[in-house]
């Protein structure tokens, strides 16, 4: 080696992978929002100019990931029977291999020769680097014409096609009210008309609390300060902006639980639905009461867990021995779809499934081992959080579209039922089909279905 | 010739294809512009132009140099003072790094950021510890070293990633995590295994 090279290399070059090494603390922003540092008119102008360009990048991300193509499963409509079930397996293939033969390698070859397919990995938001909640255009532009509030962002859109997001407006099931099915009367629930909608069906404390999940408060995207991505001085967010009808809209947001910025992982909106039997709440903080997580939500979807920033814009604390009960007692009597194929101890009835759904559930409950966390007696959950380790499969730590991809750790299980209303699927979305899902376990636990087993189980994910 | 290279690579990478204009989701994000210091100068509004650093770039590259510094100054007294396995490790971090080390000075050069020349407290303290240690216990001290710095290296990269505004400098972060959280798991190993060979070890 050259004297004079060798020499930078001690001096500057030095190594900086591995060491780095701070004798201080990172600044206060690796964990707190900062300060915005330029007025909101030039960061308006910044971010609208972007904005196509950060859509196209994402669209790039989406096309290299996934087969967005409409190809509904013929005759499969959502429980509300306002949109089709899309089928077939979206996630692309690395060049060169197939399904099985993906399924017949080891962790560490699919790792350490990159195949991992990309629509298994972390999903990044629309624009990483500064995240916050981002609603379907649906939602938008029914909470504009009823309300004339304003939840489109300056910054960025939307990302997925419409068909991979549940149907909206989702159906409401009451748990006090079987015998009606569906109550929404395929309206979206708001401020203006839940009253009408619902006296003479709910309580009056379930009704305050509905009352409580309809209106605005401020938020970190959606408020009256120079640090927001709304055009107008906005009145906030409402809970069921993102729990459209108590389901979900798939509006998106990042993890408030993770830091840095590019570390925290997209959460996609979860369905409300059977929340009366859900003991954990929450991907990874599992708090366990639905009053617990509806207290902290507006400290975490509203502020990303940054009770110092939400301090600043106007945070909204529900009083916790009286307006949290009545928000969550509400929450309580949201009922899953019916699920007609099913008996009351969650199999399914052989005089009403078909052969392959019966067969689905065979693999279900043996060679798939899915029931082994997706309990069928307690609603397809096991109340635990579990480690799938893909991080076997894939080097983690590369950057995608601003997301740094690492190990998701202990996730909690989701429920199934009802699980054909509310793609995308995973906590991230990073799933648009059940199909998709199918192929992602078969993976991940070294399962080695055959394509009946696998069509099977699809079709018996369906009749939950 | 090897000058001539570093030259060439050097504009390679100020020219290159890394400003985040291209819809290639593996350059870097666009950045928050609400995080772009006032008077920054655009290319294209929201994308700063070249060659400028807010506080988290500088943040970045000067621990990173520091971090550097006291790797490879640890990695040298390791393969000389530690054992086998601790002797391959260090081999591999002095190995590794001759790429991201051009780079990272190439780059502190272009955008004219002095580059520290000397450790600090924490790692001459470091330093220190390691030059009186001998034996298991030397190993044991390198290693754990090794794993503190290499969390604090990844959560400085991905804080860079996340924060900082200089496209280049992003790149770099990103480039280099995957093998940071390799070489962190490698020193986890080593820790693990020795670990429990000193549990099976008869008293
Ligand atoms: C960004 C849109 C958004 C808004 C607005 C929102 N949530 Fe959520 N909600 C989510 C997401 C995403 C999760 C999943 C969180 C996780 O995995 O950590 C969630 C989870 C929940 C859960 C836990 C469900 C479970 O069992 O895991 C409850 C309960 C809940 N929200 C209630 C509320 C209430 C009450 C409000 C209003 C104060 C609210 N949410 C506002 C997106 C939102
Ligand atoms: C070790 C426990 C475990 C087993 C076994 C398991 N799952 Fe899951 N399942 C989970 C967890 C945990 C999640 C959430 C993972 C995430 O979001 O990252 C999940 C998520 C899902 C989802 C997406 C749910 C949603 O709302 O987005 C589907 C569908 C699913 N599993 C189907 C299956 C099928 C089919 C099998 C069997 C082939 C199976 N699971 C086996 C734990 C398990």
């Amino acid at each position: 080696m050259p004297k004079a090279l060798k020499l930078t290399f001690t001096l500057v070059g030095a190594a900086v992978l591995g060491m780095a090494a701070l004798a201080d603390s990172l600044p206060p922003d690796a964990t707190y929002r900062p300060l915005p540092t330029l007025p909101l008119g030039q960061v308006r102008a910044n971010d609208e100019a972007e904005k196509p360009l950060v859509a196209q990048r994402q669209q790039t991300l989406l096309q290299q990931r996934y087969d967005l193509s409409d190809r509904p499963i013929p005759d499969v409509m959502m429980s509300g029977l306002r949109k089709p079930v899309q089928g077939g397996v979206r996630v692309k293939l690395p060049a060169g291999v197939t399904w099985d033969s993906l399924a017949d390698m080891s962790p560490d070859e699919i790792r350490q020769r990159g195949l991992l397919p990309a629509g298994f990995r972390p999903l990044p938001h629309v624009k990483q680097a500064t995240g916050g909640q981002v609603f379907p255009n649906n939602e938008i532009d029914e909470i504009g014409r009823q309300e004339q509030r304003n939840l489109r962002r300056f910054d960025v859109d939307f990302d997925f096609p419409d068909r991979f997001t549940p149907e909206f407006p989702p159906p409401i099931f009451l748990t006090s009210h079987p015998e009606l099915g569906d109550v929404s009367h395929g309206q979206l629930l708001t401020i203006k008309n839940y009253y009408q909608l619902m006296v003479g069906l709910i309580t009056p404390v379930q009704m305050e609390g509905l009352r409580l999940l309809l209106t605005p408060f401020p938020q970190e995207e959606f408020n009256q300060t120079e640090d927001r991505k709304s055009a107008d001085q906005s009145l906030g967010v409402t809970c069921l902006d993102c729990h459209a009808n108590f389901h979900t809209n798939a509006a998106f947001h990042l993890t408030p639980d993770v830091r840095p910025q590019a570390a925290r992982f997209r959460l996609d909106t979860v369905s409300l639905r059977g929340l009366f039997n859900q003991q954990l709440h929450g991907s990874k903080r599992s708090l366990r009461s639905v009053e617990d997580f509806t207290q902290f939500e507006q400290r975490t979807a509203y502020f990303n867990g940054d009770h110092v920033s939400a301090q600043r814009k106007g945070v909204h604390l529900p009083d916790r021995f009286d307006q949290v009960p009545m928000m969550a007692q509400m929450q309580n009597m949201i009922d899953f779809p019916p699920a007609p194929k099913l008996d009351p101890t969650g199999h399914l009835d052989p005089t009403k499934a078909t052969a392959q759904e019966l067969a689905g559930e065979q693999v279900f409950l043996g060679k798939g081992h899915c029931a082994q966390c997706h309990v069928p007696q307690t609603s397809f959950l096991d109340n635990n959080m579990h480690d799938l380790k893909l991080e076997r499969f894939y080097d983690i730590g590369q950057t995608e579209n601003g997301l740094v991809m690492l190990p998701d750790g202990p996730i909690k299980t989701f429920t199934l039922r009802g699980i054909k209303d509310s793609p995308p699927y995973m906590h991230d979305g990073r799933l648009l089909t059940l199909a998709d899902t199918v192929e992602f376990f078969n993976l991940v636990l070294g399962l080695k279905l055959t394509q009946d087993e696998k069509d099977a189980l699809v079709a018996y994910m369906l009749t939950l | 010739m090897i000058r001539l290279f570093a030259v060439t690579f050097l504009a390679s990478l100020l020219v290159g294809p890394a400003s985040g204009q291209q819809a290639n989701p593996a350059s870097p994000a666009p950045s928050n512009p609400g995080g772009m210091p006032a008077g920054t100068r655009e290319q294209a509004p929201g994308v700063p132009a070249p060659h400028q650093t807010n506080d988290a770039d500088r943040i970045f590259i000067h621990a990173a140099a520091i971090g550097g510094l006291a790797e490879v100054d640890a990695a040298k007294l390791a393969a000389k003072k530690g054992g086998r396995r601790v002797q391959e490790f260090a081999q591999r971090m002095i190995h590794d790094h001759a790429a991201a080390n051009d780079r990272l000075s190439a780059l502190a050069t272009a955008e004219s950021i002095p580059l520290p020349d000397r450790l600090d407290d924490e790692h001459s303290t470091m330093r220190d510890k390691l030059e009186q240690a001998s034996g298991t216990q030397f190993d044991r001290t390198y290693i754990e070293g090794q794993i503190t710095d290499h969390q604090k290296t990844a959560q400085l990269l991905e804080y860079e990633i996340g924060s900082g505004e200089n496209a280049d400098l992003k790149k770099l972060a990103s480039d280099i995590l995957p093998t940071v959280l390799d070489h962190l798991r490698m020193a986890q190993m080593i820790n693990s295994e020795s670990s429990q060979a000193a549990e099976r070890a008869p008293r």
